[in-house]
């Protein structure tokens, strides 16, 4: 669902309240209102597909019933427990009809959601949208880290190892994930694992150098994009710290 | 049976290989060798534990598992819970996966024997299920037990708490239609040999915890509480932070475990205090008068649990435990009480 589609009307939603509402092709959107604004989002929890519109909405904050995992209703970010920001929808009233369009995969992902608004348009003037087959290399170990990756749709899997000596090295199948990160960092000039679509795939590319570029002219934000890539890097290394 | 398996589970963010008997869940085998995968009920309800097929065979052991309806067939998936190694196989978990931490009770197989059944009330009865070998948990986890007789296993809590445990005591509730509960309340259960996998579930307390905890359980949700309270009392816990148990059940007749946690309650002394609710009557006054340590009022245990404890929230655990619309509710007043949510814990019984 790449255009508009309107889905209720803004009477529908209960002040500071939300609901759910089933879309044309029977997936279904959580619209919210949180003061003057709505903001919609898939309606099913990005752990394990649990219907958000029964879970608790208190004015601000999502949760879902399940797990309790939470978000922030303005930007979709995950709170506390929750490992994954939800699905966006951007948002248009007209007329008091609500309308919602997906958003792109680089205005859903974490690492670029505490940004500001110009460098993030920047960021996505700079992206390359490009489609794979199932079965594309995407990069394999030893090839420069050149661009950083977000996927739109689609499956990738990273792979260590050499020919038919390999082993699983995890996997991503989120929109708005981010992977090939290395290319953001200094003196990782290598890739360390190979990484392959296997499924058909959409992604965004960046290139880690020109992403640099651009937030080393907005500190504030290029700040907040290295504290999420260390969120990033520690989440794939060690436990969640539950005690 | 008795050959062994090759498993490889790919995670979101690294595999795991691991090998086990051809017997043996898979969601077991994974535990038992300390690979935290993901699960809730370990006994085929929640659909938690859902992985997908890569290659290989597998064998489902209760093809009517309720946890089935969260699954897509098509993609291959399946309840780890359920399902054993017919062959090499490799599996896929969506979430993230990680080694469990040092110190962590790590599950294993074990085998028992009961050694007694007593009614509690008419429909609850106390369970004690004496181990082959001494097993280590921590309070508030449960273990799954299943009887020769009826085919699968149950989560049940345990109600004692200590280290290198030979005896676990258990709180079964008469589910109607319940095959195993309908049979254990009809037969004699003294001297069976059961079969135990656990301790699982993370809604357990440490004494090192240091905050104030709050205990909403209803019916037999109050097993894993009582072992809370035996760990927080064995380590003097009341004497620095405050705990605030609420025990729902629908009338007198219901309730059991009163002069227990009447005990608590009397060694807490003032930083401990325990409320029974009663959903369906008001306490009658010889119940005030039998049990002085103890608070009695009336409604819904979640609801009494909100109106008692009105501010005092700061620095709080919550520990929830009951049938699915009790934790719901709880988890609601205690949101919107601002309690975060790592400091809520509970297991949904349903």
């Amino acid at each position: 669902m790449s255009k508009n589609q309107q889905i209720c009307n803004v009477a529908d939603i209960p002040p500071n309240g939300m609901k759910s509402f089933k879309t044309e092709d029977g997936s279904k959107i959580l619209v919210a209102n949180f003061n003057d604004g709505y903001y919609a989002y898939s309606d099913a929890c990005p752990h394990q597909g649990t219907c958000l519109g029964e879970g608790f909405y208190d004015g601000a904050v999502l949760t879902c019933h399940k797990h309790l995992w939470q978000w922030d209703i303005t930007t979709g970010k995950p709170i506390g427990l929750a490992e994954a920001p939800l699905e966006r929808y951007q948002v248009e009233v007209d007329g008091g009809k609500l309308f919602v369009k997906a958003a792109s995969a680089l205005r859903m992902a974490v690492l670029f959601a505490d940004i500001s608004e110009a460098t993030k348009t920047r960021l996505e003037r700079l992206t390359r949208r490009e489609t794979f087959e199932s079965g594309s290399i995407l990069y394999d170990i030893g090839d420069t880290t050149d661009d950083l990756y977000i996927l739109e749709s689609g499956r990738v899997e990273f792979r260590f190892g050499r020919d038919d000596r390999t082993s699983a090295a995890g996997f991503i199948l989120r929109k708005g994930e981010v992977f090939g990160w290395a290319a953001l960092l200094e003196d990782q000039p290598l890739r360390i694992a190979r990484a392959v679509c296997v499924e058909d795939s959409t992604l965004l590319r960046l290139n880690g150098e020109e992403a640099v570029e651009l937030l080393s002219a907005d500190p504030e934000s290029g700040y907040r994009v290295m504290r999420q890539l260390n969120t990033l890097i520690t989440t794939h290394l060690t436990s969640s710290g539950r005690q | 049976m008795g050959s062994t398996a090759k498993i490889q589970v790919n995670a979101r963010n690294r595999a795991y290989q691991f090998e086990g008997d051809c017997g043996e869940k898979i969601l077991n085998l994974g535990l038992s060798n300390a690979i935290g995968l993901p699960y809730e009920c370990g006994s085929g309800t929640c659909g938690t534990c859902k992985a997908r097929l890569v290659s290989g065979d597998i064998a489902d052991r209760w093809p009517e598992a309720p946890g089935r309806k969260y699954l897509k067939l098509k993609k291959g998936e399946f309840l780890m819970c359920q399902c054993t190694a017919e062959s090499d196989i490799e599996i896929e978990v969506e979430s993230f996966v990680h080694t469990m931490e040092a110190g962590a009770c790590v599950p294993s197989a074990l085998k028992g024997r009961i050694a007694s059944a007593k009614l509690l009330v008419h429909d609850v009865m106390l369970l004690r299920v004496e181990l082959e070998r001494g097993v280590d948990f921590d309070a508030g986890q449960f273990m799954l037990i299943q009887f020769p007789e009826v085919v699968g296993f149950r989560g049940w809590s345990m109600v004692n708490y200590q280290r290198h445990a030979e005896s676990l005591d258990f709180v079964v509730k008469k589910q109607p239609g319940g095959k195993l509960t309908e049979w254990m309340f009809s037969h004699e259960c003294e001297g069976l040999d059961v079969e135990l996998f656990g301790p699982l579930g993370d809604a357990t307390f440490y004494s090192r915890l240091g905050k104030n905890i709050l205990c909403i359980a209803g019916g037999s949700g109050i097993a894993g509480i009582m072992s809370i309270l035996s760990r927080a009392q064995q380590d003097g816990y009341f004497s620095q932070y405050n705990g605030y148990v609420f025990f729902g059940v629908r009338t007198m007749k219901d309730a059991f475990f009163l002069d227990e946690l009447s005990d608590f309650s009397d060694s807490g002394g003032d930083k401990l205090e325990v409320t029974i609710a009663l959903s369906e009557e008001e306490a009658p006054s010889s119940a005030m008068a039998d049990y002085p340590h103890l608070n009695f009022d009336k409604g819904f245990v979640h609801e009494v649990a909100g109106r008692r404890m009105a501010d005092r929230y700061k620095d709080i655990r919550a520990y929830l435990a009951g049938p699915p619309p009790l934790v719901n509710g709880a988890i609601g007043m205690l949101l919107q009480a601002r309690v975060t949510t790592d400091n809520i814990r509970y297991d949904k019984f349903s």
